[in-house]
């Protein structure tokens, strides 16, 4: 898309309000989903949730293929479709609806510095964790990710997703890193955010931002995912600031709604209680 | 006390302690830390004890050599060399934050500039290594990092069918003049990131800034944006004459200068000339005793060969005459 329509289409969804009936669409959040997509998904919820946006979850087994930029989850949004949270960000922003507009510069650095050493940190674990861990893929990954596809397709795209994963992984230097040494890095950004967060009850004063949606989706989804171990859970739940954020979010944001509207289709999973 | 510690990285030029990224963030951590390292600055990563470039050659038995900046970073902090020993809790996690910044957005588009962007690669990367690499790997390496680095490219992004284009261009540099910007806005009027004395922070942005502040780049649209934010252009090169004064004096030309401190070897003039004579020489006098002594004879062949193509020659001149 060249720069000038690009200009124009975000002008046309800037004139457009939030539709009604705004779609997300993600993996089956039952049988196929694994930890690292249901992750980003709750994020971008619970994102949505804080902007007091309306989003409709619909899983559909082929979401990866669905989205734009081979990542889910993805909105649909009137004629727009918009994938992963960043961009979703900047889609409501030019909506006229945004989290970070209270902060000053030097907070919208430190928020998207935090954001991106999730996305690093937390974000690359869970990968390693999924498909370079032996038990893990074996156990849990290859399984659900191919669960709705006959023989041999299941076969075969698991592994082609598997080894894309490994080369990945390769090229950003966490091949030799061990399980031990993965978990190491989980609770040392664990330990980051919990010092970044303190007593307060938001990363960033009283509100919310991205940044909190961010890091409820992936904590929370540590939290409530069974693995091969627990070890991934113990970590996090050593940090009981991290902790009370998770419940906080949940219960502001997601069980009110959840009493109000069951029949949405909402699929968060387990709560923490 | 043991043995100092070996540092292995590639060498400099423009200006620069070494042109190398990873290179530049563990020498400038090992000066801010004041690491009595012993600094190999050379142009052939086979001859570094990991076979890549920085490498760190340590003491102890167990540990080896250690290659990723944050390894080495650690190991030095574990000596006691540690710039990072008044920062608070909040302070190192920011740190923490702000480096997956950089190699979130801004090291993509670094990578980007320097290998993949057809013009800078071909006029400054590629002939800046392939002068300085010792031969034959002169020929090799180059294009080997240049591929690893797309390859790198694509895995990261998630499009195994990614070309270099105006597309996958201005998604990067956006995301890179964000993060120029974010980092400008953070350090504002300040001297280094947490305030008056650098830590690890200031060492990994100095790595990734430095490159683009000082290598002239045909296409050069991150440096202008660099260029445009006077407080972190003005980081840079206090960095450079504070810590790195010898550098500094050095011609920022494009033509790069004999560098005294890296090999004795690598610096003899006319080597490559010299090696191709002395092959052919070989070759000739190895030619020549064969067709004296009778090992090979070419009087037959010339016979079969010259029927062959006589006879196909005249027929085509027929069939263009028809």
């Amino acid at each position: 898309m060249s720069l000038a329509a690009e200009a124009f289409v975000s002008q046309i969804s800037a004139a457009d309000p939030w539709p009604e009936n705004a779609t997300l669409y993600q993996p089956l959040g039952e049988d196929q989903i694994l930890l690292s997509d249901c992750a980003s998904s709750l994020a971008v919820q619970a994102y949505l949730r804080m902007c007091n946006l309306p989003v409709q979850v619909c899983c559909r087994p082929n979401a990866e293929y669905m989205s734009p930029s081979g990542k889910v989850p993805f909105v649909h949004v009137g004629n727009q479709v918009v994938s992963e949270l960043g961009p979703i960000v900047q889609f409501t922003k030019a909506k006229g609806h945004s989290l970070s507009d209270g902060l000053d510069d030097i907070q919208r650095a430190e928020m998207k510095a935090y954001m991106e050493l999730v996305n690093n940190m937390l974000l690359t674990a869970e990968l390693y964790i999924q498909w370079c861990d032996y038990n893990t893929a074996a156990e849990i990954s290859r399984p659900r990710y191919s669960s709705p596809y006959s023989w041999p397709l299941n076969h075969i795209l698991a592994y082609q997703k598997q080894w894309e994963v490994r080369r990945k992984m390769t090229a950003i230097g966490w091949a030799g890193k061990s399980l031990e040494q993965v978990y190491e890095d989980v609770s040392q950004c664990c330990q980051a955010l919990s010092q970044r967060l303190g007593t307060q009850p938001y990363f960033f004063n009283k509100q919310p931002t991205e940044l909190d949606a961010l890091v409820f989706g992936h904590l929370f989804t540590l939290l409530t995912t069974r693995l091969t171990s627990d070890e991934l859970r113990e970590k996090v739940k050593s940090y009981s600031n991290l902790l009370a954020f998770c419940r906080r979010i949940e219960q502001s944001y997601f069980e009110d709604s959840q009493a109000g509207s069951s029949s949405r289709g909402f699929s968060k999973g387990p709560s923490l209680f | 006390m043991a043995a100092p510690l070996e540092l292995y990285c590639w060498k400099g030029a423009w200006g620069l302690p070494s042109v190398d990224t990873d290179s530049l963030i563990v020498l400038a951590y090992a000066k801010f830390a004041g690491a009595p390292v012993k600094v190999h600055k050379i142009t052939n990563p086979w001859r570094s004890p990991t076979g890549v470039l920085p490498s760190l050659k340590t003491t102890e038995k167990n540990t080896g050599s250690l290659s990723k900046p944050s390894n080495i970073i650690i190991h030095l902090r574990k000596q006691k060399y540690n710039a990072d020993y008044d920062l608070s809790a909040k302070e190192g996690a920011d740190t923490l934050a702000f480096v997956s910044l950089l190699e979130e957005k801004l090291l993509p588009a670094l990578i980007y500039t320097l290998w993949v962007d057809s013009k800078n690669y071909v006029d400054v990367t590629r002939r800046w290594y392939a002068e300085n690499i010792p031969f034959p790997l002169n020929f090799l390496l180059p294009n080997r990092i240049h591929t690893q680095q797309l390859d790198r490219l694509r895995l990261v992004r998630g499009d195994p069918t990614l070309e270099p284009g105006e597309q996958l261009e201005k998604e990067l540099y956006y995301d890179a003049l964000e993060c120029m910007t974010l980092l400008s806005q953070r350090l504002g009027s300040q001297k280094f990131f947490f305030g008056d004395s650098p830590s690890s922070l200031d060492a990994y942005v100095f790595g990734h800034l430095s490159p683009l502040l000082k290598i002239k780049l045909p296409n050069g649209k991150l440096q202008q944006h660099l260029n445009s934010l006077d407080n972190l252009r003005q980081y840079c090169s206090n960095i450079l004459v504070l810590y790195f004064p010898s550098e500094d004096r050095e011609p920022t030309s494009h033509n790069v200068s004999v560098h005294s401190e890296s090999s004795d070897f690598d610096n003899e003039p006319h080597k490559r000339r010299n090696q191709i004579l002395s092959v052919l020489f070989a070759l000739g006098s190895m030619l020549g005793y064969a067709i004296l002594t009778g090992i090979v004879s070419i009087q037959r062949v010339p016979q079969a060969a010259i029927a062959g193509p006589q006879h196909t020659e005249s027929r085509g001149e027929e069939d263009e005459d028809e």
